[in-house]
């Protein structure tokens, strides 16, 4: 068994930090049972599962956490936040770290880049949840 | 004739005009109008999880307010606002819900607000449209105006996320829903339950991850499929969409043809009311649903 040390300073404090402010949960109340991720539609299709991205949130580590695809993959269809037995809003800690990463690069998706008849196909509901899940 | 104030929301007046015209017909029907408040705008969609981003919830706050003053134009009404898409529905009680815990964020929100001569004051009630179903009117009034009951018809409800998440904004039981099947056995058809009828269709990332909705719209499908299903029944235009358009493309992939057509609950209540064909705007669905109707001789 291989162990890997991690850095544990000011930087990673900080980024804990602001995960809990903006989405108001207390990432410690997770105790690492896996209910988000066992009931999650989308688990088979994300890098690290939801436990995994919230358990290195928990340890600070920030490269790892903006690295997976996990908070992308997530629909926000709320069943964690719901079945979580320590109530924590599973779904915001996902939307946390997807607006950490827009207040600082404010378009994961390039609206200019999708196709017209795309745009002009798709319900307005989709575009418009997308732009707001996806764009600063 | 009870009279609601009523958000349709924006798709219900694009991809979804077949779930409005029938859902505003079986209203009259039932006397209790829907009545489309007058100057409304889009809810946002999907609600900010976010703690500290106001911006987001000035919209929905303002269709609050906009639904409070068009209460002034109806008869015999509530201070009820009126749903029919599940993601409105969602937005709308959440963000009620919100402001009533924080009223300093209220009265932010109302500084914002007041620029338009308009405030809030928490004091409209969101209901969906299936909620009015079940408590205001309730199904034995709707089994009596039943003139052709949908037999033959095997209706998987699909609820998906939105009317049952989160507990703010669920409409039933989170778990164990019942309301969608109440209503079509009220309509004369079968309810085929589904273990998967609140897994997600993949929502927006239709727009850029399409491959996300393909797997699950497969899944879900099937899994009502396997258990005898000829049809589904959704609240969502987003969800109908995503099922209906996915399984067009996957037959067109495998060339299977035992597609399930995806009906809203207020067509089949619209079928089964004897309301005119057109207003279902079947020619807005992918997988006709003609097809099976005409087999089960229920045009």
């Amino acid at each position: 068994m291989s162990y890997e040390y991690i850095k544990f300073g000011q930087e990673e404090k900080d980024f804990i930090e602001k995960i809990q402010e903006i989405s108001g949960q207390n990432i410690y109340s997770c105790y690492q049972c896996g209910k988000c991720s066992a009931g999650c539609a989308f688990s088979n299709k994300m890098d690290k599962t939801v436990n995994q991205l919230i358990h290195f949130i928990q340890m600070g580590q920030k490269e790892k956490v903006l690295k997976a695809n996990t908070h992308w993959i997530c629909a926000s269809c709320l069943t964690c936040t719901i079945r979580c037995p320590r109530e924590i809003d599973v779904a915001a800690l996902m939307e946390a770290v997807r607006e950490y990463i827009l207040r600082e690069e404010p378009e994961k998706m390039k609206i200019a880049d999708i196709p017209k008849d795309v745009l002009n196909k798709l319900p307005n509901i989709a575009l418009v949840g997308s732009f707001r899940k996806k764009t600063g | 004739m009870v009279q609601y104030s009523y958000f349709p929301g924006c798709n219900l007046k694009t991809n979804a005009k077949g779930f409005e015209e029938t859902a505003i017909a079986v209203s009259k029907k039932l006397n209790s109008e829907l009545v489309e408040i007058p100057n409304w705008n889009c809810c946002g969609t999907v609600h900010t999880m976010t703690t500290d981003n106001l911006m987001k919830r000035i919209a929905p706050v303002r269709v609050l307010a906009r639904s409070k003053n068009h209460l002034e134009d109806l008869k015999d009404t509530s201070n009820h606002v009126v749903t029919l898409c599940s993601m409105c529905n969602s937005t709308l009680k959440i963000v009620n819900e919100e402001v009533k815990e924080n009223p300093d964020d209220l009265e932010t929100i109302n500084f914002q607000l007041e620029e338009d001569n308009e405030t809030y004051s928490i004091d409209m009630e969101v209901k969906h449209f299936l909620e009015v179903l079940r408590d205001s009117i309730g199904f034995e009034q709707i089994r009596s105006n039943v003139v052709k009951p949908l037999e033959g018809l095997k209706v998987s409800p699909y609820y998906g996320c939105m009317l049952l998440h989160p507990e703010k904004a669920k409409i039933d039981d989170i778990e164990m829903p019942t309301v969608l099947e109440d209503l079509m056995e009220s309509l004369g058809a079968e309810a085929i339950f589904s273990p998967l009828f609140k897994y997600c269709c993949g929502s927006y990332h239709i727009v850029d991850q399409e491959d996300i909705v393909a797997g699950q719209v497969e899944k879900i499908v099937e899994a009502a499929r396997v258990r005898g299903a000829n049809a589904l029944a959704v609240a969502c235009p987003l969800c109908a969409y995503n099922i209906d358009q996915q399984q067009k493309v996957i037959d067109e992939k495998t060339g299977r043809k035992d597609s399930l057509p995806v009906f809203y609950f207020s067509q089949l209540m619209a079928l089964a009311f004897g309301e005119s064909l057109e207003i279902n705007h079947f020619e807005d669905h992918e997988i006709d649903p003609r097809i099976l109707l005409e087999e089960l001789k229920l045009l």
